[in-house]
């Protein structure tokens, strides 16, 4: 029996090959090979009991003429015969997979490929949704390894298994628990899990991956928009796009499906799971995926995340707000929430796409939650303008003092680019004035405080530096500009600040939100 | 910080900036320099060894230019580097005041 998948011929063996049969067995390989060289050949061997020598000079012969020859689905006593006598040293042998029910057993885990179960006191499989799931599972184990390697906690499958029509990974997990898990039973320990989960992901950002191992988010996410723009309104549709075309690539690593349920307590060490979705790019991208797992797909059947998670939404949300504060390292809710509708851009997008491929649109419920869920996009969608957002930030006494302390700050940030001299300093005389402004006029005479964010984009550089503070709304931008014509006697003394920064900065905006003034400072370099 | 190298002789300052003159070091120049003005009818500023200059600065300097013009004084400025000489172009202080 013969045949012709991905490019190989595959023969089938059974019963028995020894010396009264191996020239027929031979002959029935070679007919099945008849006018297919060059082609890969797989000797299948599931149901192959027994080889006898005059077998394996058969084999030998065929790997001569087939150097790439693969033998697979070895039971154990043929595997033994291959094993002894030296065979799986010479040619590609790979043992027939052990089968596995996982019925009844703990669920423990779920991911975009997967979900993964307990089957005994030390172990859990990841059973795979996907029946030819060999190729993932390949995928996943490289990753795994690559992040390992690369400083990450990880477990690494120690063995493939069958497990009804599809193929499960198996991990050894001692006594380990998933965060969604001690959010359920513990939720007092919130806290403590924020800071492990988030110490986690911030050292997931900050791995460097070498070119080419891991896939580009952003390619991903731009595939999901370009799918979306047909059921949005064109000039949101285009401006979907935008906003992730203008998202610079970036090499830092995102684990891809990052929720408490991928996130495990072995003993006291935390270890992620479920690395099939590992690649790289922008945080942002990683941001969204959260926000739809904690809240996300609840916005809509609001039962969904406790199926999911385990938790409640109300955890959820509790939790999804902490993390982001952490992650940010800011109370600022200005700030978070700013953030998080960046990322609910990308999320919304990702579910809409989901529920339409899943034939949402064929029925009352998937019209229902696609039609909530593209409300809310196209409402942030017109306030947004990018899907970046600073990193650093810098929460400060709006003091005259503390100058120093924000243009150190700001230079800090800026020593990672090759900003020249002259950009420098034209950054530095225009923060200084929004600064000295603030801390002259916006709480005077109370003190209280301003904050800034200092973002850095690639392709092209652009600085982007952002005050706020909480003080009387006040329009710097609205003052009358000096006649810079005159001559000293006639100039005013002042005003020249703020008119420096128009002329030295390629944008600056100002608005006033939510209780803030908000001034951005934007120079490309 | 802002070092300021000051010689003063027979009518003729010269001030000499090393540093940064921005917002907190521009009100120490400023005092500096009015309490040595009085009877100076030539003053230099020596910037060879500023750094930066912000707002504030500029600030001093035009209020020092205006006290010199009433006093039928010279105020000069100079060795800028290329970065202050472009904020003098962009503001207007390389027409009102005297650069060397």
């Amino acid at each position: 029996m013969a045949d012709l998948t991905n490019g190989a011929v595959t023969v089938d063996l059974k019963g028995r090959i020894d010396s009264r049969n191996a020239a027929d067995a031979e002959a029935h390989i070679q007919s099945v090979l008849d006018g297919k060289t060059g082609v890969p050949v797989v000797l299948d061997m599931e149901e192959l009991e027994y080889i006898s020598s005059a077998g394996l000079r058969v084999l030998l012969r065929l790997k001569k003429t087939n150097p790439d020859l693969r033998i697979i689905n070895v039971n154990s006593d043929v595997y033994e015969i291959l094993d002894m006598t030296g065979f799986t040293q010479m040619m590609k042998v790979e043992k027939a997979y052990r089968v596995v029910s996982v019925e009844g057993c703990e669920e423990v885990g779920r991911g975009a490929n997967g979900t993964i179960y307990r089957i005994d006191q030390d172990n859990v499989i990841k059973v795979y949704n996907n029946a030819d799931a060999l190729a993932d599972i390949q995928h996943e184990r490289e990753v795994a390894r690559l992040a390992l390697v690369l400083g990450i906690p990880t477990a690494i499958s120690y063995d493939v298994v069958r497990v009804n029509d599809s193929y499960g990974s198996v991990f050894e997990f001692l006594n380990a628990r998933s965060f969604s898990k001690i959010l359920e039973t513990e939720p007092e320990k919130m806290d403590w899990c924020v800071e492990e989960y988030i110490g986690m992901l911030k050292k997931i950002h900050s791995t460097l991956v070498p070119e080419g191992k891991l896939p580009d988010m952003k390619e991903t996410a731009l595939n999901w928009v370009r799918f979306m723009k047909d059921y949005l309104p064109e000039d949101a549709g285009e401006k979907l796009i935008r906003l992730v075309e203008e998202v610079p690539h970036d090499d830092h690593m995102i684990h891809g499906d990052y929720h408490t349920k991928n996130v495990m307590l072995q003993n006291d060490e935390t270890l992620l799971i479920d690395m099939d979705t590992l690649a790289v790019g922008h945080p942002i991208f990683e941001l969204a995926s959260m926000y739809n797992s904690f809240i996300g797909y609840s916005e809509y059947d609001n039962t969904a995340i406790e199926r999911f998670q385990g938790f409640t939404l109300d955890i959820g949300k509790q939790f999804w707000h902490k993390a982001l504060a952490a992650y940010l390292g800011t109370q600022n809710e200005y700030r978070i929430r700013e953030v998080e509708d960046k990322a609910r851009i990308i999320g919304y997008a990702r579910m809409i796409r989901r529920s339409i491929r899943r034939k949402g649109m064929e029925t009352p419920e998937g019209r229902a939650e696609i039609e909530l869920w593209k409300g809310e996009l196209l409402e942030l969608l017109e306030k947004t303008d990018t899907l970046l957002f600073a990193r650093n930030e810098l929460e400060i006494g709006a003091d005259v003092e503390n100058l120093q302390e924000v243009l150190d700050f700001i230079d800090r940030n800026l020593e990672d680019t090759d900003c020249p001299p002259r950009a420098r300093m034209q950054i530095a005389v225009a923060a200084e004035e929004i600064f000295v402004n603030i801390a002259n006029y916006a709480y005077a005479p109370e003190h209280g405080n301003a904050t800034v964010l200092m973002e850095v984009s690639e392709a092209p550089v652009t600085v982007t530096i952002t005050f706020m503070d909480q003080g009387v709304p006040y329009d710097p931008l609205a003052s009358e500009e000096p006649d810079v014509t005159l001559s000293a006697e006639e100039r005013r003394i002042g005003g020249l600040g703020i008119f420096l920064a128009k002329k030295t900065m390629d944008d600056i905006v100002y608005e006033y939100k939510d209780g803030r003034n908000i001034l951005k400072l934007k120079k490309n370099l | 910080m802002l070092n300021i190298n000051k010689t003063i002789e027979e009518g003729k300052a010269l001030f000499a900036l090393e540093g940064r003159l921005d917002t907190i070091t521009a009100p120490v120049l400023e005092e500096d320099l009015m309490n040595s003005l009085e009877g100076v009818k030539d003053l230099t500023l020596d910037f060879e060894k500023l750094d930066y200059i912000s707002s504030a600065g500029l600030r001093v300097l035009l209020a020092t230019q205006k006290i010199m013009n009433k006093e039928k004084g010279e105020m000069k400025v100079r060795n800028l580097n290329d970065t202050i000489a472009e904020i003098f172009e962009l503001t207007g202080f390389a027409e009102i005041l005297t650069i060397e």
